[in-house]
């Protein structure tokens, strides 16, 4: 039984969209308050590591998905306190962040490489069930984090642009001296919207480790964390256009396996840049109108509010 | 094997400054560099395990290992610190660590090196690898008999002969039993890439195969994949593997290193070392995995009758063997032995997947 290739495409793209999305979201949140973290992936590697080792040691995959949160919010809170407090280069600052990232997690997670864990438990409604053609993939079977993933990020647009705590956070992106000006604390906001970016970066990342391939090992992400960065520009720094963007990501990495597991002529190598193909297309097919989408005070530092 | 960056070596190779106590009747140590990390259900489990059996084994030998060393520059210097610790053997376990260690073994004479892969030897290299090809002979046997959709998945890591030799013998196996039996390749375009070999064994599963074997580093991701969605799997590097699938596991090959290990740390120590190409199979250092529960017993005793004709030197790449495209690739009689794997470039007929 073949399934088509449009299901097996849309199984996929959501298998690998969903950590996308999360991560894409939480660097949205970040970006939207004027600071860029090049050290993302690092943050997704500690999420992937924190919250294996703690379901590992502890039996419970919830647990587990709890601290992934809590250390990918640490750990950008951290990279918050380099950038906003100590005013350091934000670029230079997240690539540290990422070599941080790769170090702390492989230590983290190096007594627990091989571990067999009971991953975050999946549900498909019954009536789905009945379906052949979901049956036969993994359509509509979902742990928690994937059911959840589009609620999340409208919640995540309704807080930048419906609270008045996210028309902060855009200001400060903006205008840091402005949003000052009128009574706002850059540097709070700044922290408030990193700690949100990192809890939603690390559950990214443990959504890697404790759905989707149940193992942790070093490096896992595999430059996850840099396509990120791109499909935040792709989405416009706009939350429910990262849904489209991960999708999109996630089906372009999805076409090349079921391609192949069709039995697609096309050279495996070929397929393999096709992503990285999708996301050169994207940021040049962006890059006049970036300017006007991107936060204006976006990489800059704040030096006034001292 | 794998890509990626990694900084955990630097800890190890610190560690490794520790001078060693007074009273050791060291007489060998055997310094080992890995790609991955040493339980990993899989490639560097497998010598991992080995070596500590030989440590264990003979007295005075004392074993220094450095984990998820990269294939780049990083492996030279990990080697050089590994002599400048005494090491008088030095395993560099990881394809893509040749041409460092070739470096460090021109510097140092009087060190020993076995290089698992292929290539010149020397007087102190020598190179060797477990040959698996022919022994996924009788696993493409399990795998054929076993299939209720006659499509079978194999995930590979990149397309090199030692892995289209795995999958071409499979696909051979498979159709030896079950003529209908067809093999069904995804390629992830690296060794260790977890998350793209999860969704490579979900695509597989989506186009309909219910039995998924694999050539990366660790199996683990792949097996555990299909046995969360209800799948069979053939499982390989380490027959330890076997317990991420207490249902649907088949069969798997596992690499039995310690015997030889054992002989070479012993000619080191006696100074008799001489660097050798050596390619051994099933029965050897290539070991079949226990049963599956779910294995009927006539497929068992089908896979061991044919296991048994493989360690007596059948060899499933004997012409006549058309390629996928339709070419005659071996001609009658002739045959592919197992010095010349890594030079094979073309899928049997049968095998759906492209070569190049």
């Amino acid at each position: 039984m073949t399934t088509p290739l449009i299901l097996g495409l849309l199984a996929g793209a959501i298998l690998s969209g969903t950590s996308l999305l999360y991560a894409t979201l939480g660097e949205t949140i970040a970006e939207r308050s004027g600071i860029v973290n090049l050290g993302l992936e690092g943050i997704l590697l500690i999420g992937a590591s924190v919250g294996f080792s703690v379901t590992a040691a502890s039996g419970n995959a919830w647990l587990g998905l709890f601290a992934a949160g809590m250390a990918g919010g640490l750990a950008n809170l951290l990279f918050g306190w380099l950038v906003v407090t100590r005013k350091a280069n934000q670029l230079a600052s997240g690539l540290a962040m990422m070599f941080f990232g790769f170090g702390a997690s492989a230590l983290i997670g190096a007594r627990y490489v091989g571990a067999v864990i009971v991953g975050l438990p999946k549900w498909r409604p019954s009536w789905l069930a009945g379906f052949r053609w979901v049956k036969a993939t993994t359509l509509f079977n979902y742990d928690l984090l994937t059911w959840v993933a589009i609620p999340v990020a409208v919640l995540v647009w309704w807080a930048l642009f419906r609270t008045r705590w996210g028309l902060g956070v855009r200001a400060v992106g903006e205008s840091p001296a402005v949003a000052f000006a009128a009574g706002r604390n850059p540097a709070v906001l700044q922290y408030q919207a990193l700690s949100c970016g990192g809890v939603l970066g690390g559950l990214a990342g443990a959504h890697l480790s404790l759905s989707l391939t149940l193992t942790w090992s070093e490096y896992m992400t595999a430059g996850r964390g840099f396509i990120v960065i791109a499909l935040v520009i792709f989405s416009k720094w706009n939350p429910l256009r990262a849904i489209a963007a991960a999708l999109l990501f996630g089906g372009a990495e999805s076409l090349q396996l079921q391609m192949q597991a069709r039995g697609s002529l096309i050279s495996p190598f070929l397929l393999d840049m096709s992503p990285y193909i999708l996301t050169l297309i994207i940021l040049v097919a962006w890059g006049g109108s970036r300017r006007l989408a991107a936060p204006a005070g976006l990489g800059r530092t704040f030096y006034g509010s001292e | 094997m794998k890509s990626g960056l990694s900084v955990s070596w630097i800890v190890l190779a610190c560690c490794l400054a520790a001078p060693p106590a007074f009273s050791d009747p060291t007489q060998l140590i055997i310094g080992v560099v890995y790609v991955g990390a040493i339980n990993d259900y899989g490639y560097n489990a497998s010598f991992h395990q080995a070596l500590t059996q030989v440590a264990t084994n003979l007295p005075g030998v004392k074993l220094v290992e450095v984990e998820n060393v990269p294939e780049s520059g990083e492996a030279e210097r990990v080697m050089e610190g590994l002599v400048q610790q005494g090491a008088k053997l030095i395993f560099p376990t990881s394809f893509g660590y040749q041409d460092s260690a070739r470096k460090v073994a021109k510097r140092h004479k009087d060190v020993a090196f076995a290089f698992a892969g292929d290539g010149d030897t020397a007087k102190n290299f020598g190179v060797f690898f477990g040959s698996t090809q022919a022994a996924m002979y009788p696993m493409g046997v399990a795998a054929g008999k076993m299939t209720k959709t006659n499509k079978l998945g194999f995930v590979i890591g990149m397309p090199i002969g030692y892995a289209l030799g795995n999958v071409n013998a499979f696909q051979l196996g498979a159709r030896s039993v079950n003529p209908k039996a067809r093999t069904v390749v995804v390629v992830t375009g690296g060794w260790s890439d977890k998350a793209k070999e999860a969704e490579a064994a979900n695509a597989l599963l989506d186009q309909g195969c219910d039995v998924v074997a694999m050539h990366v580093d660790s199996p683990k991701t792949v097996i555990q994949t299909v046995e969360a969605r209800g799948g069979m799997s053939i499982g390989f590097q380490s027959v330890e593997a076997r317990v991420l699938a207490p249902k649907g596991w088949i069969t798997g090959l596992g690499f039995t290193w310690a015997p030889y290990f054992t002989e070479l740390a012993k000619s080191v120590i006696t100074g008799r070392f001489r660097g050798e190409a050596v390619y051994q199979g099933l029965g050897k250092m290539v070991a079949i995995a226990p049963f599956g529960a779910s294995v009927p017993p006539d497929v068992q005793d089908l896979v061991n009758t044919v296991a048994a004709k493989v360690e007596k030197g059948f060899n499933p790449f004997t012409g006549p063997l058309t390629d996928n495209t339709g070419n005659l690739v071996l001609p009658p009689g002739a045959k592919v032995g197992a010095d010349q794997m890594g030079r094979m470039n073309w899928y049997v007929d049968g095998v759906i997947g492209k070569a190049r």
